[in-house]
This record gives structure tokens, sequence and C-alpha cells, in this order.
């Protein structure tokens, strides 16, 4: 048993860290965000040059082969700048899905999105269809496809997305071009300062070619990747949960009430206490999930719900928390605190609530 | 990274598996621990003799005095496996708490006299910390120890004394000196209880047993030699003592029996609400697990876990006690023919489900577990003080 990070995966986070002191504060982000794009293509090709762009694709499709835990660690870093590129919806659940698949042209897409020339992005949720993903209503027959997707995170910058449909009763992952005839975007901002999109397909035209994987074979590849993008925001969620009380420590330390320090109170000391021990715990249960994500076994879902259970109940009320001590800076736009928790909001909306995945965990 | 065992380490925990389900684990004790019933003084020193007689009791000790020199990942495993075989926990007075500080602080003739007796169980310890007055603030104990010829005069009480009833020796913080900070002045001593002029009182708990007590000193007169260490220095023996209690102090392998039994009774329940709360305390179960882990894996690789630990005891002190609430909810109206202190009134046993009644004992005798050890409100100051620096 060994439960300490290598010294290329230390080495990983501290790059990370340092990209996100000097090249990615709270006013840069502000910016993003207020920008048009909702990503910043400077940032964007910093990634690639980096290599984090191709970090977990396998060595034959051009990447590093990196496993759970790096791209764990990646996301704990973005957790705690808030980094909203779209890292997400482009590598983790459009990338990775490819690189597994047997997809004859997935070479190509992978590596434009390795050198970050290529947004692509997972079509999954359906209204109505709440966090089941496995029956979509989206479908295609005669070899055209209709159906309306939604939440398609950054939709709005996608070349490609991969559909996922019925197509002769089975489930099935297509990839159809954003330029097609008979399609309409509606895009819309996200609680925590990404994109995403409303997609409708109106008889647009698939070819035998774009069929990345049917039956069993999508089903299969479609739980595991949003198993994996489970994984990756719930390590997000952790890197939100470390600042949150970690940032709510310095900030009662310098708050001066009463003539002292509001953190020399013992019932904010307890509150941040409570708080660091739910980091922690939510820390251990993300080690058990990177560690178990790739097993043969459904203990692979199990751990993940467990994260993602733990992380969308008491990373929501540590944010809370976060806010209520930072007082009324706690409520203002300008402060980054108030920012964490719109992130776990939207974290535990994100592939099944806290309940939802409870009742996975325990089943 | 990697969660799994060495090879060792699993054949370590086959040999302990094999001990507890294979004879080693006494029948008698085994069959009271797991149809709820309370055990005498004989069965709590026949399965001590038993581990004892495998050459396990001194789990935490090194080789030299006799221990077993495990690794902490060893030391872990021993837990885990005692806890969900059920076993009653090791009393800790003895190996865990007193033993240490002898050999890490004693002389000779103090390791000479006392640790195989330890080793062996040959004599039962209890532990004289708490007073009337001194409780989270321990530190300020009066318990008077005055120097006459060569031997101290004691006089005082303590109280909360587990198991003082059946114990041969206490282990006792007592005020040597007055003046000066309230920490210094205090000195670590060893009593026979059989010394005149100490007098065992129970204290009977909200779970109807007698399991603490208070203990009293009138002029009990103790030889100088059986103080350990300096005079004076009684205050870095307890802390001493505190730290090394740590591990197992999560009980998580116990947790896991507990939840085990108690997922077969809500499976015939068919109650969603309790569906929920069991799979909550299952997560947190599981969040601990990985704790405890990581801090082991931490202290292998010599890193210090230091006040993070304390983590092992909120947590694991709440989920035993979580445990216990879900064992009552579960009995529905038949929590209330609870016997308590009085008994059922009716020589017949209440109808309802068997686990009812254990379920309230269990239950009202946890409520301890936040208390002691440090309160849960104590470990907070701790965190707050060394790990936020607050």
């Amino acid at each position: 048993m060994n439960l300490n990070y290598s010294e290329e995966q230390t080495m990983l986070r501290e790059q990370i860290q340092k990209f996100c002191e000097s090249e990615y504060d709270f006013y840069k982000r502000e910016d993003v965000v207020k920008s048009d794009k909702d990503f910043d293509e400077n940032v964007w090709s910093l990634f690639a040059e980096q290599g984090w762009l191709s970090m977990p694709f396998s060595e034959e499709s051009g990447g590093f082969g990196f496993g759970p835990v790096e791209l764990s660690v990646l996301f704990e870093e973005f957790g705690k700048a808030l980094v909203i590129e779209p890292y997400l919806a482009t590598v983790v659940l459009s990338g990775t899905l490819l690189d597994k698949s047997n997809f004859s042209g997935k070479t190509d897409i992978i590596e434009a999105i390795c050198t970050g020339s290529m947004h692509v992005s997972l079509a999954y949720a359906e209204a109505a269809k709440s966090y089941d993903y496995s029956s979509p209503s989206c479908e295609v027959s005669d070899m055209k496809l209709n159906g309306t997707k939604t939440l398609v995170l950054n939709g709005s910058n996608a070349a490609k997305v991969i559909v996922t449909c019925m197509h002769n009763n089975e489930l099935t992952l297509v990839l159809v071009d954003t330029k097609s005839d008979g399609i309409s975007q509606n895009n819309f901002s996200t609680i925590d300062g990404q994109s995403c999109s409303e997609i409708t397909f109106e008889n647009v035209a698939i070819s035998e070619d774009s069929i990345i994987a049917t039956g069993e074979e999508a089903s299969l590849l479609l739980a595991d990747t949003l198993n994996l993008a489970t994984l990756c925001v719930g390590a997000e969620a952790v890197g939100c949960m470390t600042s949150c009380y970690l940032k709510t420590v310095e900030y009662t330390k310098g708050r001066d009430q009463f003539d002292q320090p509001i953190s020399n109170f013992q019932v904010l000391q307890h509150r941040m206490v409570d708080m660091f021990i739910e980091s922690e715990l939510a820390k251990s249960l993300l080690f058990k999930a990177m560690l178990e994500v790739d097993a043969d076994s459904d203990e692979k879902y199990k751990h993940v719900s467990a994260l993602k259970a733990h992380v969308g109940k008491s990373g929501k009320i540590s944010a809370q928390d976060a806010v209520q001590l930072h007082g009324g800076m706690g409520v203002s736009e300008e402060m980054m605190i108030g920012h964490y928790l719109k992130k776990m909001i939207s974290i535990d909306a994100l592939f099944g609530n806290a309940d939802h995945h409870l009742g996975l965990f325990s089943s | 990274m990697d969660l799994n065992f060495s090879k060792e380490d699993i054949q370590f925990r086959d040999e302990i598996r094999d001990w507890l389900y294979n004879g080693g684990y006494p029948e008698h004790v085994k069959y009271k621990q797991d149809n709820d019933e309370p055990l005498t003084r004989e069965d709590m020193v026949d399965f001590h003799k038993a581990v004892s007689a495998k050459g396990w009791m001194g789990y935490n000790w090194p080789v030299e005095y006799g221990g077993t020199g495990w690794s902490p990942t060893q030391l872990y495993i021993y837990n885990q496996e005692f806890g969900k075989a059920g076993c009653p926990p090791l009393l800790a007075f003895g190996v865990s708490m007193v033993g240490p500080v002898i050999y890490t602080f004693g002389n000779e003739e103090q390791k000479k006299r006392f640790l195989p007796d330890i080793l062996e169980f040959n004599t039962w310890w209890c532990q004289g910390y708490s007073e009337p007055g001194s409780g989270s603030d321990l530190a300020s104990l009066k318990t008077k120890a005055v120097r006459d010829g060569d031997h101290y005069i004691i006089n005082g009480s303590k109280t909360w004394t587990t198991l003082a009833q059946s114990a041969d020796w206490i282990f006792v913080l007592v005020r040597t000196e007055s003046t000066g900070k309230k920490q210094e002045g205090i000195s670590f001593i060893l009593v026979d209880m059989k010394t005149p002029g100490i007098e065992v009182k129970p204290i009977i708990t909200i779970d109807g047993e007698h399991e603490v007590n208070s203990v009293f000193f009138t002029d009990v007169k103790v030889p100088a030699e059986n103080i350990v260490g300096e005079e004076g220095k009684g205050w870095t023996y307890a802390k001493f003592l505190l730290a090394h209690e740590r591990f197992g102090i999560a009980a998580v392998g116990a947790s896991m029996r507990e939840l085990s039994r108690l997922k077969d009774v809500v499976k015939e329940l068919d109650s969603p609400e309790l569906d929920k709360k069991v799979a909550e305390v299952e997560l947190s179960i599981s969040a601990l697990e990985l704790t405890e882990l990581r801090l082991l894996s931490a202290l292998e690789n010599g890193g210090n876990p230091g006040a993070e630990s304390s983590i092992l005891k909120i947590k694991g002190t709440e989920i035993q006690q979580r445990l216990t609430e879900i064992f009552v909810e579960a009995a529905g109206e038949y929590a209330l023919m609870y016997p308590g202190a009085h008994g059922y009134g009716s020589n017949d046993k209440p109808s309802g489900p068997e686990f009812a009644a254990a379920s309230l004992s269990k239950y009202l005798n946890m409520r301890k577990t936040s208390i002691y050890g440090g309160s849960n409100e104590i470990q907070k100051n701790i965190i707050s003080k060394f790990v936020l620096g607050v």
C-alpha cells in the first residue's frame, strides 16, 4: 500500500499551481468569463504546449498515457483556482471517449484536440431524462438524426459533437459536425461561468463512418466516460473545498471586530475545523475513487459515486460556510469566495447530484 | 500509488483471521459478544490471556520489551480484523497506556517489575486521570501526593475511572507541587489498588451499567519508588500517553461490523428513510477508512500525521454513535421497552425484535465516546490550533 504521490505527479501539480498563480488569477478569470468565447485562446494554446491537452490519451493516439491520478491532480488544482477553460468537455468527455473507442476516424480528431486546434463536446443530456443517460430520445432512422440535446458543455466552441442516440433500438454514439445542415443551437451561460448549448437536430444526415460505437460497446464507453468525468469534477470539488477552508482561515485572521481577529472566536474556529475535516474526508474518497476507476468490476462506479455524493453535499455546505464566515464580503460578486459556492452548485448538478449518487453507492 | 496491501501484509492478515476464526478467539467470549450479552471479569481475562498466549498483547510495543514490533500497517490490519470479528476492544490501560510510559520513562526496576505482567495480563490496570473538578482542563487536577520519607501520602479523588472495580493497579496523575504553572508540579505514580485508604464507588451510567467509578484516596501510603520518571514531569508523560493511543481510535473495523448487522435489520423494514441513513453512514465509514489509510501511509513513509489524527477520533466516534442511533430508530416503538438499570419488570423478555433492547443499551453507552479521550470539542480545538493555526 502506498498513498503518496510520485515525484512526477508532484511536479505536475507544481507546474499547474505555478500556471494558476501567474497566469490565471481571479481577475484574469473574470475577463475570460466576460469574453464572448468563455475560454481564452492563449491559455488554451499554453495548455497544448504544456502537454496538458494530450495528458490522458494513450501513446498510440499521441498522448502521454497518464491515468486518473494525474487527471485528478489537474482538476484539483483547477478547482482551487476556479479555472473555467473547457478541459472537461473537450479532453475528458470527448477525447478520452474517442481514444478508448474503435472509431476509425479518431486519430485526426485526437491530434487536433492535443494541439488545441479543435473543441469537441459530448451531447449526453436531454430534458426530462434526469440523470438517466442510457436511453436517449434522440434517434437515428433512415440515417437521419432527430431530437434535442441540452447541457452540451462548451457547445458554442465545439466543431464536432458526439451525440448519444438510439439507432436500430440500440444506444449509439455518432459524431456530428456542428456546421451540418439541420442543426440549430442555443447558447447559455452556466452558473459557474462556463457555457453550454441546447442543440436541436432536424433530419441531420448521418453516414456509417460517423458512427463511433453501438450497443453494449456504446453503453460501456458512455458509462466509463461519464464516470471518469464525474471523478474529474469530484477532484475539482476537492480543490474548491481546500481553498474554501484555507481562504476562510486567512480571512478571519485578518478581519478585526470587537478589537480582535474574529478567528479568536471558538464558534468560528469549530466551523472552520468542520470545513477542514470535510475536505480531508473528500480527499480520502478521491484517493479511493481515482485508484478504483480503472477496476474491472462495478467497484469503478461505486467509489466515484461515493466521492460525488460526498462533495455534492458537504462541498456545498463548506462553500456556504465560507460565504457565511466572510460576512458581507462573502456575498459580493467581486470577491472570489462566493464563486466557489457557484462552482459547488454546478458540480452537484452535473452527472447526478448527491442524492442520486448516494443511491448508486449503496445499491 | 497503490491501495493494495503487500503479499507479506496479506499473509499477516490471514494469520490473524486464522486465529480469530479457527479456535484462537475463545468460544464463550465470542458467543456472548455475538449475542450482545455482557462479559464478566473472567471473560475479559480469558480473552486477554488468549491474545497474550498468541504473543499479540504487545501489539504496539517494540520487540526489546516483548512487543510484536509491528509496522503501522500491521497494527492497522490487526485492529481492523479484531473489530470485524466482533472482539471486545483490548483494554488500553495496561498495554497501550501505562506500558509505553513505563518502558519509555521508567527505570530498569520498574520495567522488570511491571512490563511482563502487562504482557501476560496478570495485572489489570485502570487510569486515574479525571477528577470531579478536572475534566477537559486536566492540568487543573488537585489530588495531592506529599513526600513523607520514602513514601508519598496521597489524598484526593478521581472519577470516571473505567473498570476500577476490576483493577489490580491504577496509574495516577497527582500534584506534587502547588506553586508555579499548573502543568508543572504534576507527577505520574503507580498505585496498588489493595493499598489501605483507597475506596471505589460505582457510578451507574444511563445505560444502567456499572462501567465507571469514583476512586477516593485517603492518606494512601505509596512507596516513593513507584513514581515514574522524574517528580514534576508527569504532564509530559500524560501527553505522551494520549498521543500513543491514536491508532485504532477510529474503530473502523468494529463500525463495519455494526454496519453489516444494521443492514440486515434495515433490509427487512422496507423504509427508504432508513435506507438513506444507512447509505450515509456507510459513505462516512468509507471516507474514514481511507483517511486512516492515508495517515498510515504517511506514517510508513516517515511522516508525522500529528493533529490530523484528531479527525479519526471525531469522525470515528460520530460514526459509532450514528450507527446506534439508526438501530434505535429501526427498533421503532419497541425502543420503549428498554430495561436499563431496573430490569425488564417482568421475568419474560418483551416481544419485538431481538436487537431492540441491545440497541438501546448500546445507544446510551456510546454517548460516552464523544466525551472521553479528549472530548470532540477539545479535538476541534487541537485541529484549530495545530492545523489551521488560529
